[in-house]
């Protein structure tokens, strides 16, 4: 039972209003620039599409909604370990477009998502005994490796600060596409990224080296660079393996007949 | 005025107290510390990592979701259920009753209830967050123990330069991953994510005549909160070209309903990324400002609500 | 508005006010010592002076009631208001007895409560005027739902009036001064199961501004006073009825009050226990306390009480003093400490319908204890138990 004289209830809503009115306009001002602020770092917010919701069914929508995106996606993930022990390509290919979706800012899942496909899968096609021919299973295989690449370019493009993914699309390249010009600029791009391992920095000049001697002279560029970009003093550290690169530039100098003058070791 | 903060600070340890006293909030608590603690092995069950690609990436990640995820959930039901029956529970016990006839103001009294759910949130984010740096501490040594393990049978490989970077990254990649004092911000921005659903029950408490109704209507404030900037961006961008009904309705979501989403940039720092410290603060500043307007517009329903 | 001075009894100085001796006088009280001739005036007209500082009221020259006080030297001591000096003062009236400021006085209280289903108004209390002095012991009285609670919420500030006025000491009643002066027992004690008696009392006590080492002498004086002593470490929630009764007015009392109200203080208690909440409510008394006290045990209400109001059905249907209301006038009773005979009953019969007493009126029956003093006599062995109408000592 509720009796407030008339005035005194009159009171305590103009008060509210007052309170609530004034909140409002400073509200809404700092939450756009929250948001603003926040976008940079996300990069791409989620837009909760169509397709998106029907991938995720009610209950995992409104976990979504609840904020719990980021445990939404870990479960889906669990199903895509389950659907390659299972050998469900295309399932897990879903599932991967779902996580990278939800999270397009979590590494994990375009690395993880792109070496399923571009891997497990395309191998499995190869050896897919239900195909007619070899042609086909290596058709087969080959769309697979096209599905991870675009993973994986999909991933830098959301991530580009995260070395693994360009070294990984790197790798892809260099090791089952055999395309070793495409991998030489996916390695040199890792190497640049925070926290990528010394190491990498030398592998461009190797995919040339590996370019089946055609292309020395792009080898011997890329080396030359590579011992240009060194200071003195990281020259003698042992992670950036003088002897090595000296001896590729050696040899490159000889093979290409560089005059003298122009030769970083003339001797 | 210290004589005012004085009272309200016992009513807060007094509510404190009462709730630290039941069984109910034990209970909740144990199921939290579980969850937390079992996602270890939820995260094994995660791809074993065969190459150096992963490297646990996705363990360490799921259990770092599922620890700030735990934390995010338990939080926010202890926070709504503790705060829902703040006033009922006074009311029915009529306790409120001795209470006022002593020289105490009701504002006094209702921020003292308050500031007692408050010391009750921070003791349970306190004890999840202990829990979860231990379960990712834990991870971090299954983690350094399986990298030991496959260097290990691979010879020799202390003398290998090559493989000794590689290990030392991997390590390294391993412990930057757990040990990230980014954490600290992400426990921070889910506890005053809970705080505010916290505020928002405690003003629907003052004038609500059950506590279903207080759990029900600041439920769906807190899931309407997760879209309140998808209206409002739209509301400023569009508001002219919609009926007066759907902009008046957008409008008031935008005006009134706090942005919930603006939280979810936990899920970045839970996903390594960089979220700079003053980012961090520009949110908590927003989160109290806008529990202080909470907190005064409940003070004034409740000063003239009828005993 | 001018300021009230509180009398402290004990020798506490009040709270000084402004000194009309000029702006820069602070400290201490105003006074002034007013010409000769109205001094007398005044003097004249207060009855019985006595070395006490009184109160006496008074008007302004604008018209304004205020209160001021006379002490044994005849000097008065007066509060001031902003405008500064009053340099007249225009005597109007004076109480015979100096009337100190009334403990509680509604008036025109009133409280309604819509029902919204039946569009109907439900009358909780209708104007009701009431005024009870400081030092009285007041009882409240009436059916369930004659408005007795609602009149303790009222005057405790818990709900406001729909119409009407209520002031305790001077003061709203939902000010913190006023509730600094006022202890509550509820009826159905309302406290904090899980508290223990100690610290029930400790908190409501550190709620009054008390603290330290004198909170913990108080607690001990209280649980003493109410004899709590070995239920004091339980929780609340194991206590018996008449255990929360007594941990309900040890907290009542533990800011030392100067009014109480109590609500239904002996509902459930046994009469052991009710004798000894009745024996404090009179040691209160003697102590210059107020209390204000409902109850449906009307014995109790007669023994304690000095004016009573009975309530019904929002309205308060009769007040004043329990003699004054009690005495069956155009009677006398005599007691005669032996049996007497039919024969000699005619004789005493007789004998007063000479001086005109109507024979057929006058009634002979045998005196009777209370059923309360057979209790108490049986329980606590006491030969001499007080037949009940010997009037008291």
């Amino acid at each position: 039972m509720n009796d407030f004289p008339l005035r005194l209830r009159l009171q305590r809503a103009a008060l509210v209003a007052l309170l609530l009115g004034l909140w409002a306009p400073f509200k809404v001002a700092w939450e756009q620039q929250i948001s603003r602020q926040q976008d940079e770092i996300r990069y791409h917010g989620l837009v909760m599409t169509r397709e998106l919701r029907d991938g995720l069914g009610q209950g995992l929508t409104i976990g979504v909604l609840a904020g719990m995106r980021s445990v939404v996606a870990d479960i889906i993930w669990l199903n895509v370990t389950t659907a390659w022990e299972n050998q469900e390509w295309f399932r897990m290919g879903g599932l991967i477009n779902l996580c990278t979706s939800l999270q397009p800012r979590a590494p994990v899942f375009w690395d993880m998502g792109g070496w399923h496909l571009a891997w497990n899968a395309s191998v499995a096609a190869m050896h897919d005994k239900d195909q007619p021919n070899e042609l086909r299973r290596i058709k087969a295989s080959r769309f697979w490796i096209d599905k991870g690449l675009d993973v994986y370019k999909r991933g830098i493009e959301n991530n580009p600060e995260y070395w693994r993914l360009w070294r990984d699309t790197g790798m892809l390249y260099d090791q089952r596409l055999k395309d070793y010009p495409k991998a030489a600029y996916y390695y040199k791009e890792a190497s640049k990224r925070p926290g990528a391992p010394v190491f990498l920095e030398r592998f461009p000049a190797l995919m040339y080296d590996k370019y089946h001697g055609n292309d020395d002279q792009a080898a011997y560029a890329e080396w030359k660079e590579l011992w240009e970009r060194l200071t003195p003093e990281e020259r003698e550290m042992k992670e950036h393996w003088k002897e090595k690169i000296e001896n590729n530039i050696r040899e490159l100098e000889r093979k290409l007949s560089v005059p003298k003058e122009k030769r970083i070791f003339p001797n | 005025m210290i004589a005012s903060l004085h009272r309200i600070l016992i009513i807060g340890r007094n509510t404190l107290t009462e709730a630290v006293r039941q069984k109910v909030l034990s209970v909740l608590l144990v199921f939290a510390l579980i969850q937390i603690c079992c996602s270890i092995f939820i995260s094994q069950l995660a791809t074993p990592d065969l190459d150096a690609a992963g490297l646990f990436t996705e363990q360490i990640k799921l259990v770092k979701d599922a620890g700030c995820g735990a934390i995010g959930l338990f939080g926010f039901f202890i926070a709504l259920l503790s705060t829902a029956l703040l006033i009922p529970q006074e009311l029915d016990k009529r306790t409120i009753y001795t209470i006022l006839a002593k020289p105490v103001r009701r504002a006094e009294f209702l921020l003292g209830k308050f500031l007692g759910v408050v010391l009750l949130l921070a003791l349970c984010v306190a004890l999840m967050s202990l829990a979860f740096a231990v379960t990712l501490y834990w991870q971090e040594s299954i983690g350094l123990a399986t990298v030991e393990a496959s260097y290990g049978t691979a010879g020799d490989w202390q003398h290998n330069a090559h493989a000794t970077e590689m290990h030392d990254n991997d390590v390294a990649h391993i412990i930057s991953q757990v040990r990230d004092p980014q954490l600290v911000e992400a426990i921070l921005l889910i506890f005053a994510k809970i705080i505010m659903t916290a505020a928002i029950a405690l003003l629907i408490s003052t004038f609500a005549t059950s506590w279903i109704f207080t759990v029900i209507t600041t439920f769906l404030i807190y899931l309407i909160g997760h879209g309140e900037s998808l209206a409002r961006i739209y509301w400023l961008a569009h508001g002219a070209e919609t009926t007066i009904w759907q902009s008046g309705l957008i409008g008031l979501i935008a005006l009134l309903i706090p942005d919930m989403n603006s939280f979810t940039i936990v899920d970045e720092i839970l996903a390594g990324h960089q979220v700079p410290w003053h980012d961090v603060l520009n949110l908590l500043c927003y989160a109290n400002v806008y529990v202080i307007v909470l907190l005064a517009v409940s003070v004034v329903v409740f000063d003239y609500r009828e005993l | 508005m001018p300021t009230k001075i509180d009398l402290h009894r004990g020798g506490k100085p009040p709270k000084p006010v402004d000194s009309i001796l000029g702006p820069g006088n602070k400290g201490g009280l105003g006074q002034i010592i007013f010409r000769r001739y109205f001094l007398e005036n005044l003097i004249r007209q207060i009855p019985n002076s006595t070395a006490h500082p009184r109160w006496i009221s008074a008007k302004n020259v604008i018209g304004e009631r205020i209160d001021v006080v006379v002490d044994c030297f005849h000097v008065l001591y007066f509060p001031i208001g902003n405008r500064g000096t009053i340099t007249k003062i225009k005597m109007m009236e004076t109480s015979a007895m100096a009337a100190p400021p009334l403990a509680v006085e509604t008036i025109g209280l009133t409280k309604r409560y819509p029902l919204t289903w039946k569009r109907k108004v439900l009358v909780a209390l209708d104007h009701l005027d009431l005024q009870v002095r400081q030092g009285e012991v007041f009882g409240l009285l009436g059916p369930n739902g004659s408005g007795k609670s609602t009149t303790l919420k009222l005057l405790l500030g818990l709900i406001v009036p729909s119409e009407g006025e209520a002031r305790v000491f001077g003061l709203p009643p939902d000010s913190l001064e006023a509730r600094n002066r006022i202890g509550f027992l509820p009826e159905n004690p309302y406290f904090y199961a899980f508290l223990n008696g100690d610290e029930t009392l400790r908190f409501y006590g550190k709620l009054c501004g008390l603290s330290g080492t004198k909170l913990e002498k108080r607690i001990e004086e209280l649980i003493d006073l109410v004899g709590l002593q070995n239920g004091r470490e339980r929780p609340l929630r194991s206590y018996s009825k008449g255990m929360l009764q007594r941990i309900g007015l040890a907290q009542a009392l533990i800011h030392d009050p100067d009014l109480l109200f109590l609500d239904e203080p002996t509902a459930g208690v046994d009469p052991l226990g009710s004798v000894q909440i009745r024996d404090l409510i009179l040691r209160l008394k003697k102590m210059g306390k107020t209390v204000i006290f409902s109850s449906h045990l009307l014995e109790q209400v007669q023994e304690v009480a000095d004016r009573v109001a009975i309530f019904s059905l929002g309205k308060k249907v009769l007040e004043g003093s329990l003699e004054s209301l009690l005495t069956v006038h155009q009677s006398t009773q005599v007691l005669i400490p032996a049996e007497m005979t039919p024969g000699q009953q005619d004789k005493l019969r007789q004998f007063l319908a000479q001086d005109g007493v109507d024979e057929k009126e006058i009634r002979f029956t045998r005196p009777s204890l209370s059923l309360e003093q057979l209790y108490l006599r049986t329980v606590q062995n006491q030969p001499d138990a007080v037949p009940k109408d010997q009037p008291r000592p």
